[in-house]
């Protein structure tokens, strides 16, 4: 879940309102957020990752003033329809990134604190939603330094200042040596396809997505601005861009679009255009499990930002220009259940008539457990993971080590495959409890994993050691059979070599006919490499499916 | 053998043959006790002993003092020596026994108010009462009485009944002397011979009676006996089963290796979610992809996707293998089926369909002694019409009442519910709420039924969290696993 840092000042001062801490904490909590922590200088909150817009100190405000009924902000739309701006579009550049949307924010006015949070904003919503700014990039110009015709397009590998330093660059140095470039070069490669830049009558404003160019630095004198989105989905940076043109308005900005001009073909943004959803009272309530009633839907529309008239029998629902994740109806009905309130929906009782049932594997597993209990055995539960040394090289067998999953992606080598089968884990559990009274007898009863014709086979396995000075082989056999005995297995005996345990002290377990596992005395050297001092005996099994 | 036992063999040993009282000495034993340890070596054959049985009188407190100051009806005797007496001077308790028994023996007479004596008490006169001159011997020598006994029957049964005497027939032992196996048995034993383990011979010989068992000293420090145990982390896991079932839940099962697709795509995670990183996610080499046989539902979450996402859907992104990051995947494959299955009439299902799972589940970690790679998780779904928020509140909570936990909602966000459920438990220990799972109703794009006629309500949580919740016993999550039998032994059952 992204976490935001908010200015406390800057905050109180966009709220308009006094709002206590307990009250702020109620708040978020109730909206679906959480105040990690809150103090006279910052707010820390978390927030869920479909909703970017919380991610910027206005939009937060935004959201909890209207949730607060504090102010009814419900719709964001151009003033001039006219574009200010024209940004042409190269051909070259669709093979790198393709797609890119703008806006121009006029009269901005500026201090520390609301550039620090368009920064900050920017910054994160780009690293998480914009998938570290592969998937979509954003970047801010000081709109009176641009000087003449701006465009996007790949280019060669030119040069420019870019931000805080004095020097010119060559785009392929960047990628080299600045820390930005280093950290976002990744998504345009090589630059086989060219550098995606946006440039003007003067030079490069930016290397998309990577950095911004000195001149155009934006500061807090900067009075106008050109904001880019640029990624790899036109839906998205659109909807992106409209998020943005409502945080500058918010600001009071002047908010004016831009042409984007490609092969001819002209669309302008930011659109801003209001997508409405209708959906049936009943509907919304059936789902919520309330009865909300027609005048109070449309309140609980507005505090969460939406616009909402009742059309017919339905009620039309104005999508807030600034959220990305409305997707369809069942969106909007939660956000009318997150205003409703999570606390106040009662709880309804199903009707229960069915009958619980355990799966027939658990059942089993149960009564084989119950056994290595009676038996005087401790549970063990061990994990799934683990490594070849300790699967086998520890074990002196190299039994199934062509048949093991293998893990891609492990971070250590302390697991790097999962177990083919449980004793080794048991053999690790003795190895640490040499301090412990003896006997010690321990089991585990679970899954073991192989590869059989490139599926995945995970099967039950039960297994066991008995460790102490007098360990035998007969007496694991006894219980063996006191197992088979009791499950009704009808187990078979025979010779077995299995480097594991001693020559001609280990036995196969044959249960109707099939190979199910093995039993016996334990190598003196399988002990010793798991740090086990006394004689031990062990067994282990396939689970039959009876 | 007992002590008392030992040394009588002992003494025995050195003289051979010995009196009771000579014994006494020399063992220095009481009375009773000596008599408790002969028994036990007679009985055990290391001892003969030579008794006789005497009968002995024992003078009560009244005897004795009339054994110096004579009886009642003799001190009257005398008075009456020198004449008759008028009765009404007679007024005291002493002399009101004696008229009695003057009168009961014949030896005086009331003739108008006067007690005079008849001829035998004249006659008795000088020799004295028979039973005031048996008091005086007796007390003088209590074992005389077998002598007397013998001439005085009637007199002596006259004072036992006046509770004057009292008579015990006393067993003495006269001589002892060791056998050939006390002889054997005495001087090894240094112990006593107090009976310790019993063994069978004890018992069904029953060789206790009459003898004492050594006494234990209670408060000797032991160490503890070692049941064998559950593991913790099963036995929770085996609790919150009951609470399924007794909600009327079925378990179902699940691979713990699975395709990205189960695991992320069928729920709606976008292929570039970050959850789905290497970072987090463990992908498999062996297999590296697995096979995705339901083609209808695959290619109707490709749709989803890239509506919802607007970006391509990879279908060979969905293909890898991974291991499982939450039970969810074992719950799609379920609500997939059913669904399915309900939508071809192929099957009538009892409606609500409520299933559960518990099992492993994986997060890419970096593995050491406090941070492990598994985990075990567990998820629900109910299948069926006309279900709200309301009724997974409802479910929720009365199953983590079960557990022992209080919990509450908060609105949250996860990929394929809609409306997002978080819910938090409370921590008494800390006095706060504490993050426990996710709910919500899954969104139509996984169900495939459009309007939502059928709703799918879902969550999933952590185990161990609960564990570590209600257990403050147990440090951290990585402790559950791979113990040492120290650990299990210690852990406490409630």
């Amino acid at each position: 879940m992204p976490t935001a840092t908010f200015d406390r000042r800057y905050f109180d001062r966009l709220m308009k309102f006094k709002i206590t801490d307990k009250t702020l904490e109620d708040q978020c909590g109730k909206m679906g957020m959480s105040l990690e922590s809150i103090s006279k200088d910052e707010i820390v909150v978390e927030s869920s990752p479909n909703r970017p817009d919380l991610l910027d100190c206005v939009g937060f405000a935004r959201a909890l003033k209207n949730f607060m009924h504090k102010s009814k902000k419900l719709t964001y739309s151009l003033a001039a329809s006219k574009p200010y701006l024209e940004i042409g579009i190269g051909k070259e550049v669709g093979r790198v990134r393709p797609f890119i949307s703008a806006f121009v924010a006029l009269n901005v006015k500026l201090d520390d604190s609301s550039l620090a949070n368009l920064i900050n904003f920017s910054e994160k919503f780009c690293e998480g939603y914009g998938r570290k700014r592969r998937k979509i990039a954003m970047g801010m110009h000081d709109l009176d330094k641009v000087k003449g015709s701006v465009s996007y397009n790949a280019y060669g590998d030119e040069s420019f200042v870019p931000l805080n330093e004095k020097k010119e660059s060559r785009f392929s140095e960047i990628i080299k040596k600045n820390q930005k470039g280093r950290e976002y070069g990744y998504t345009i490669r090589s630059g086989e396809n060219g550098y995606p830049a946006l440039k003007d009558d003067v030079g490069i404003l930016s290397l998309i997505p990577i950095i911004n160019s000195e001149r155009t630095r934006v500061t807090t004198s900067t009075r106008n601005i050109l904001v880019d989105i640029t990624g790899m989905s036109q839906y998205l940076i659109n909807k992106c861009a409209d998020m943005f043109a409502a945080t500058f308005m918010d600001i009071g900005a002047d908010v004016r679009p831009v042409m984007l001009r490609q092969m001819g073909k002209g669309y302008m943004q930011p659109g801003l255009k209001k997508r409405f959803i209708e959906i049936e009272l009943a509907r919304a309530e059936k789902e919520i499990g309330v009865r909300i009633g027609f005048n109070n839907i449309i309140s609980l529309a507005n505090k969460m930002g939406y616009e909402a008239a009742l059309v017919g029998k339905k009620i039309r629902f104005g999508v807030p220009e600034y959220r990305m994740d409305v997707i369809d109806e069942q969106d909007v009905v939660e956000d009318i259940a997150i205003a409703y309130g999570y606390d106040y929906i009662p709880a309804t009782s199903l009707s229960s008539a069915q009958q619980g049932e355990l799966n027939n594997m658990s059942r089993l597993s149960e009564h084989f457990s119950e056994l290595m209990l009676g038996l005087g055995f401790d549970e063990m539960v061990n994990s799934y993971l683990t490594n070849d040394d300790t699967n086998f090289s520890r074990m002196r067998t190299e039994r199934d080590a062509d048949y093991c999953i293998r893990l891609k992606n492990p971070r250590s080598d302390n697991i790097t495959i999962m177990r083919t089968w449980l004793l080794p884990g048991l053999m690790k559990n003795l190895g640490m409890s040499q301090h412990d009274k003896m006997p010690h007898n321990v089991f585990e009863l679970d899954l073991a994993f192989a590869v059989k014709a490139e599926s995945a086979l995970e099967r039950y396995h039960l297994a066991a050691i008995s460790s102490h000075s007098r360990a035998n082989f007969n007496d694991m056999k006894a219980i063996v059979q006191s197992i088979s005995d009791a499950m009704g297995l009808g187990v078979k005996f025979s010779k077995y070599r299995h480097s594991s345990f001693i020559e001609g002290r280990c036995a196969k377990i044959t249960i109707a006919g099939k190979e199910m596992g093995f039993f016996g005395e334990l190598h003196p050297e399988t002990l010793y490499n798991f740090n086990i001092e006394e004689p031990a005996v062990a067994f282990e099994m396939e689970l039959p499916f009876i | 053998m007992h002590k008392y036992e030992a040394l009588v063999l002992k003494a025995l040993k050195q003289s051979g043959e010995l009196s009771f009282d000579g014994l006494m000495e020399k063992t220095g034993l009481g009375r009773s006790e000596l008599l408790w340890a002969l028994e036990n070596l007679k009985q055990n054959g290391s001892v003969e002993l030579e008794s006789s049985e005497k009968a002995t009188a024992k003078i009560g407190d009244e005897g004795k003092a009339y054994s110096t100051s004579g009886l009642p009806e003799e001190k009257l005797l005398e008075k009456l020596e020198k004449g008759a007496v008028r009765v009404s001077a007679l007024k005291s308790g002493e002399e009101q026994i004696g008229i009695q028994w003057l009168k009961k023996k014949g030896l005086a007479d009331i003739k108008n108010g006067m007690l005079s004596l008849t001829a035998s008490g004249i006659n008795a006169l000088g020799k004295g009462i028979e039973e005031s001159g048996l008091l005086r011997k007796l007390a003088g020598n209590p074992d005389s009485y077998a002598t007397l006994y013998k001439e005085h029957a009637d007199a002596l049964r006259n004072l036992m009944s006046r509770k004057l005497i009292t008579v015990e027939n006393r067993r003495s032992i006269e001589r002892i002397r060791i056998t050939k196996k006390g002889l054997a048995s005495a001087p090894s034993v240094k112990e006593a011979s107090l009976i310790d383990a019993i063994d069978r011979s004890i018992i069904m010989g029953r060789r206790w009676p009459g003898k004492e068992f050594k006494q234990y000293n209670v408060n000797v420090a032991v160490e503890s006996a070692n049941a064998a145990r559950r593991h913790p982390l099963r036995r929770l896991v085996g609790e919150i089963k009951d609470a399924y079932l007794s909600m009327g839940f079925q378990e179902i099962h699940g691979p713990a290796v699975e395709s990205a697709f189960w695991v992320f795509d069928s729920l709606f995670m976008p292929q570039d979610h970050p959850a789905r990183d290497a970072q987090d996610t463990f992908y498999i080499s062996n297999p590296s992809t697995l096979k995705l046989d339901d083609a209808e539902y695959v290619r109707s979450m490709k749709r989803a996707h890239e509506a919802g996402w607007h970006e391509q859907w990879d279908i060979d992104a969905a293909r890898q293998t991974v291991l499982r990051t939450h039970m969810t995947s074992v719950s799609a494959r379920y609500v997939r089926n059913v669904i399915k299955r309900m939508l071809l009439k192929e099957q009538l299902f009892d409606m609500p369909v409520k299933l559960f799972s518990v099992g492993r589940t994986f997060r890419n970690e970096n593995v050491d002694y406090k941070h492990l790679a598994d985990f075990y998780q567990m998820d629900g779904v109910i299948i069926g019409k006309e279900l709200t928020l309301s009724h997974l509140f409802d479910t929720l909570t009365k199953i983590y009442k079960r557990l022992g936990v209080e919990i509450r909602f908060k609105p949250s966000y996860f990929p394929f519910v809609e409306p997002g459920v978080e819910y938090l438990a409370y921590h008494k220990a800390s006095n706060s709420w504490v993050e426990m799972g996710g709910a919500g109703l899954i969104r139509n794009e996984i169900t495939g039924i459009r309007k939502k006629s059928i709703q799918v309500l879902a969550w999933g949580a952590g185990v161990e969290r609960l564990m570590l919740m209600r257990d403050s016993s147990i440090g951290s999550i990585a402790e559950l696993y791979g113990n040492s039998i120290g650990w299990l032994r210690k852990r406490r059952m409630m």
